[in-house]
């Protein structure tokens, strides 16, 4: 996928072989749209019911915003061979998600790639039965 | 246990007889056979038909059980593990439903129109969900949540444990009935009594608080029921049969199959689920009738 510009949304419908799971509504988010950005990792939130991944994101003005993306909690998020350890202050990646409908800097983790190994996250992948 | 103190003179030759020849783990007995039939699925759809509540189907099971049995301590059926629910065609209650295709319950009138409300409503972007503000899914929910669950054995009770909410069935098998009826409060999981027949456990649920069996499915009342029939169907699988009696929604009990596969990450365990852990999974219901963030707050980095 070409990466799009920063805070640029693209239209595009990911084919997701699972479905979101939450425990609030998923209509705030735009399951039809992604949002990619590169930032730098400032909090890793592993709670219950949703981990949040914050990312600092540094606009070509100068100016920076900070992105939450809502994943889901501890244990889905090991069964998706994400860790704890994974998302540590100071981690640079580029990440996608499903972006909020309101324009709030926030949105659904689909994927993350962490910029120092190329390796891959879907947190996603964690409903699988394996 | 060794047998060499006790292979002693006429004793010994009784022991030797019996097969104690020396400091061997004897064997653990094998859960007793079970009594109940193998059906098919539209002998059980069949069932829940011809059996007009879920106390009436648990009773007449019970009966042909000749009343179950006792499970041994040292036989008890192996469902040690960490399982979940597979994502088949999303979460909906009933597995075999196509994504997108009308519900399999068959509904009354007044709620079919519930249903279909919430579907255009979903259309629309408007959608709430009771488990939002962290209260349990409740049963038959319970079921169809997608995340780890551990089940625990005894010969008195069994616990069926889902992680989100810290959720526990208690399934009581020591013989004991329901509570009096004028005693009964709904409560989320309700009240369950079951019995064993061989490594099947037969369960009766009542005493049920209205819900919702997923979003986008239909609605219960307080009057629902269940009767679920759970054995391990492999090594790696457990599968439970569901009646669902609701008289005002469903105009005849709606039976689905349900199962559940055994995870096999061995460091996986089953945490603490508190909902309040985070200010940022904290939502409120809008005027519009659907779902918002209270307060989104990410942390910046320090300079």
């Amino acid at each position: 996928m070409k990466r799009a510009p920063l805070f640029a949304v693209t239209a595009l419908v990911l084919a997701t072989v699972t479905p979101s799971v939450a425990h609030h509504s998923s209509t705030m988010f735009d399951s039809k749209k992604t949002v990619t950005v590169e930032g730098v990792v400032t909090k890793w939130e592993l709670t219950n019911p949703h981990s949040w991944l914050h990312v600092e994101v540094k606009g070509k003005d100068g100016k920076t915003v900070v992105w939450g993306f809502e994943a889901e909690g501890p244990s889905s998020l090991q069964r998706a061979g994400i860790k704890p350890s994974d998302f540590k202050v100071g981690t640079k990646l580029s990440i996608t998600g499903n972006p909020m409908r309101d324009g709030q800097p926030a949105a659904i983790w689909v994927e993350a790639t962490r910029t120092s190994d190329g390796k891959k996250f879907n947190p996603r992948a964690g409903f699988a039965v394996k | 246990m060794t047998c060499g103190k006790l292979i002693t003179g006429v004793l010994g030759v009784i022991a030797l007889a019996a097969g104690c020849s020396g400091p061997t783990e004897k064997a653990a007995p094998k859960p007793a056979a079970s009594v109940l039939p193998e059906w098919t699925k539209e002998q059980k759809i069949d069932l829940g038909r011809q059996h007009k509540t879920a106390e009436a189907l648990y009773n007449a099971l019970k009966e042909q059980a000749k009343g179950g049995q006792k499970l041994a301590p040292d036989a008890l059926p192996d469902w040690r593990g960490v399982y979940s629910r597979p994502p088949l065609n999303g979460f909906t209650f009933d597995p075999e439903q196509a994504q997108g295709s009308p519900t399999t319950a068959k509904l009354t009138p007044e709620f079919q129109a519930k249903l279909a409300k919430r579907v255009e409503d979903l259309k629309k972007g408007i959608e709430w969900d009771p488990i939002s503000l962290c209260r349990p899914p409740g049963h038959p929910r319970w079921l169809t949540e997608p995340f780890t669950r551990e089940f625990i054995v005894t010969p008195e009770q069994t616990w069926l444990i889902n992680e989100m909410v810290n959720d526990i069935r208690r399934v009581y098998t020591d013989g004991r009935g329901h509570l009096p009826v004028e005693d009964r409060v709904p409560i989320p999981n309700g009240d369950s009594i079951g019995f064993w027949d061989g490594p099947r456990l037969i369960i009766h649920t009542n005493q049920l608080m209205p819900g919702i069996y997923q979003r986008a499915n239909p609605d219960y009342t307080e009057q629902v029921e269940t009767v679920e029939i759970w054995q391990k169907t492999d090594d790696k699988t457990l599968g439970v049969d569901v009646w669902v009696y609701d008289p005002p929604a469903l105009t005849e009990a709606w039976y689905v199959r349900q199962t559940y596969g055994k995870l096999s990450d061995p460091d996986l365990r089953i945490r603490y689920w508190d909902c309040a852990e985070s200010s940022n999974n904290s939502v409120f219901q809008n005027k519009e009738g659907t779902t918002e963030f209270k307060n989104l707050n990410f942390e910046k980095g320090k300079p």
